[in-house]
């Protein structure tokens, strides 16, 4: 992830269910392809934000990741609305997938 | 540090404008096969008769054309980076595509060139005009330029022109429309299609497509700029030497422009593979890569036939030998990978979409059966090399073996395309 959420404890709780969503293309999971760029807590509002990307913006799953990425997330803070915001500056390319990934994919 | 752009997610084209050309691309396959099986004995013949003429049309179009048009209405914001301009144009050009080839290939199959042929012939023209429209129309509103958008609108014109040549070509039978018989246009026709719209979009799409599945760290934009340059002056070159200086030693200079382009391509697949993250290749890419390998074959198919042609005069078996390694090898390889690579994410997110992040669903791998795809693959690779040895040999037997195993290729295509289409979700 580019940067630090603004609540590390609950974070590293999303963090941690955005590893069971998986690319179905490439196999790997979110986090460690590097697609997350920010998660911020929005505890006044319940709202969470999400900052990510896509390997392309043009990506045939993209809609089912972003959703995917929707659902975990209201799925493990339950109450809490999840916004996702996606970016493309900068793109992602490879130097974003995690060393875990890169074993990964190396398999 | 990233900006958040507030960027949109372009939307899919749904599966229901995209299904329809794969199920049929499918169907027309199997068509083609039992053709093929009925008629083989054919290929000992003349090539130009009524019941090639109908499995080449059935596999340049109903198989290659159709299979391309679906993939290529999926594939478009992937490819010219912006979304499709309208679905309904989508749903025109698969109605008016699909009435045309039955028509036509009937027309060819009873060899009656009167209005099922004509007919089916315009129906085609009018859908690829619709298809032609609607690309041009998504690419002019897309706000980036890039050269594999280049590479589709290029090859859809070429197609277009094809179909129109067709066109004439049907009304030619009927009506002295050109200065020529039909059968003397014949190569024109059959080159624009197979260079201009199924090498030049196999390329193009190809070129995209391979880096992205291999997440290979490969980019070579100016290579495939001079891919692009290379495929576009041997077919107009080749053009002008039919129309004006129609030597048999001329179409070397076409032919080498293109060969360079395939050796071109070739390096960017193989350097994609070099340099790609992900160690293990499924499959559906062995395949695809095996295919790009495969269109050397035709290459060199065609260097012995015009060599034949200078030395001695035209051989049937070489002509037929080149069609057929085009249409049941090297597109038929790149269409039996392809779909497995396409079609199981497009049913996945037909079925799963609203299911993604909330549990185990299946992976779009797991939608078919990769052992029946594998079988489908031995049985092809085998069908196709049988078949090559029946036409050298004419050894009626050895071709009627190999056609029933082409056969038998298409039928546990369809049987998993029908699989793949018919997925229910599976509760997680």
């Amino acid at each position: 992830m580019n940067e630090i959420s603004n609540n590390e404890a609950k974070c590293r709780i999303a963090l941690e269910s955005l590893q069971h969503v998986i690319d179905p293309e490439i196999g790997l999971n979110v986090v460690d392809l590097g697609l997350i760029y920010q998660i911020n807590f929005d505890e006044d509002h319940s709202k969470i934000d999400v900052v990510m990307t896509l390997t392309t913006q043009f990506c045939p799953m993209g809609e089912s990741i972003t959703e995917a990425v929707k659902n975990a997330l209201e799925h493990a803070f339950e109450g809490m609305e999840t916004h996702v915001e996606l970016s493309f500056i900068p793109g992602w390319d490879h130097t974003l997938i995690s060393e875990a990934g890169l074993k990964f994919l190396k398999r | 540090m990233f900006a958040v752009n507030n960027a949109d997610l372009v939307k899919n084209t749904t599966y229901k404008a995209v299904v329809p050309f794969y199920v049929y691309a499918s169907i027309s396959f199997l068509v083609a096969a039992w053709l093929l099986f009925l008629s083989s004995g054919i290929f000992n013949q003349h090539y130009f008769q009524p019941k090639i003429l109908a499995i080449t049309h059935t596999m340049a179009l109903g198989w290659g054309t159709m299979m391309i048009l679906g993939a290529s209405h999926q594939l478009v914001p992937v490819l010219i980076e912006g979304k499709l301009f309208s679905i309904p144009l989508a749903y025109l050009t698969f109605a008016l595509v699909a009435l045309g080839i039955p028509l036509l290939v009937y027309g060819f199959y009873s060899f009656d060139m009167g209005w099922p042929a004509q007919w089916g012939a315009i129906l085609i023209n009018a859908g690829i005009l619709t298809y032609v429209i609607n690309l041009a129309l998504s690419i002019n509103q897309s706000k980036k330029e890039n050269i594999h958008a280049v590479f589709v609108f290029t090859a859809s014109l070429w197609l277009l022109l094809t179909t129109i040549i067709g066109l004439l070509l049907v009304y030619n039978f009927s009506t002295s429309l050109l200065p020529n018989d039909s059968l003397h246009y014949l190569s024109l026709h059959a080159h624009l299609g197979i260079i201009g719209w199924f090498l030049l979009l196999v390329t193009g799409v190809g070129s995209r497509l391979i880096p992205m599945f291999l997440i290979s760290k490969y980019n070579n934009t100016k290579l495939l700029w001079t891919i692009f340059a290379l495929i576009n002056a041997g077919l107009l070159l080749f053009i002008c030497i039919f129309l004006y200086f129609p030597n048999p030693v001329f179409y070397f200079i076409p032919l080498v422009s293109v060969f360079i382009a395939l050796i071109l391509f070739g390096y960017y697949c193989y350097s994609s593979f070099k340099q790609r993250l992900r160690k293990h290749v499924d499959e559906q890419m062995k395949i695809s890569l095996l295919s790009i390998m495969m269109m050397l074959i035709p290459v060199m198919v065609l260097i012995s036939t015009i060599v034949w042609i200078i030395i001695y005069s035209a051989n049937s078996q070489l002509i037929m030998l080149y069609g057929f390694t085009i249409f049941f090898g090297w597109i038929t390889a790149i269409i039996l990978g392809m779909t497995f690579k396409t079609l199981p994410f497009i049913i996945w997110n037909k079925v799963y979409h609203h299911q993604a992040g909330l549990g185990k669903t299946p992976n779009p791998k797991d939608l078919f059966n990769n052992r029946l795809f594998n079988l489908t693959g031995i049985l092809f690779l085998l069908g196709f090399v049988l078949f090559i040895i029946g036409i050298f040999s004419t050894a009626e037997f050895i071709l009627k073996i190999a056609a029933l195993l082409l056969l038998l290729a298409a039928i546990l295509y369809n049987w998993n395309v029908l699989k793949l289409v018919l997925h229910k979700p599976v509760k997680p």
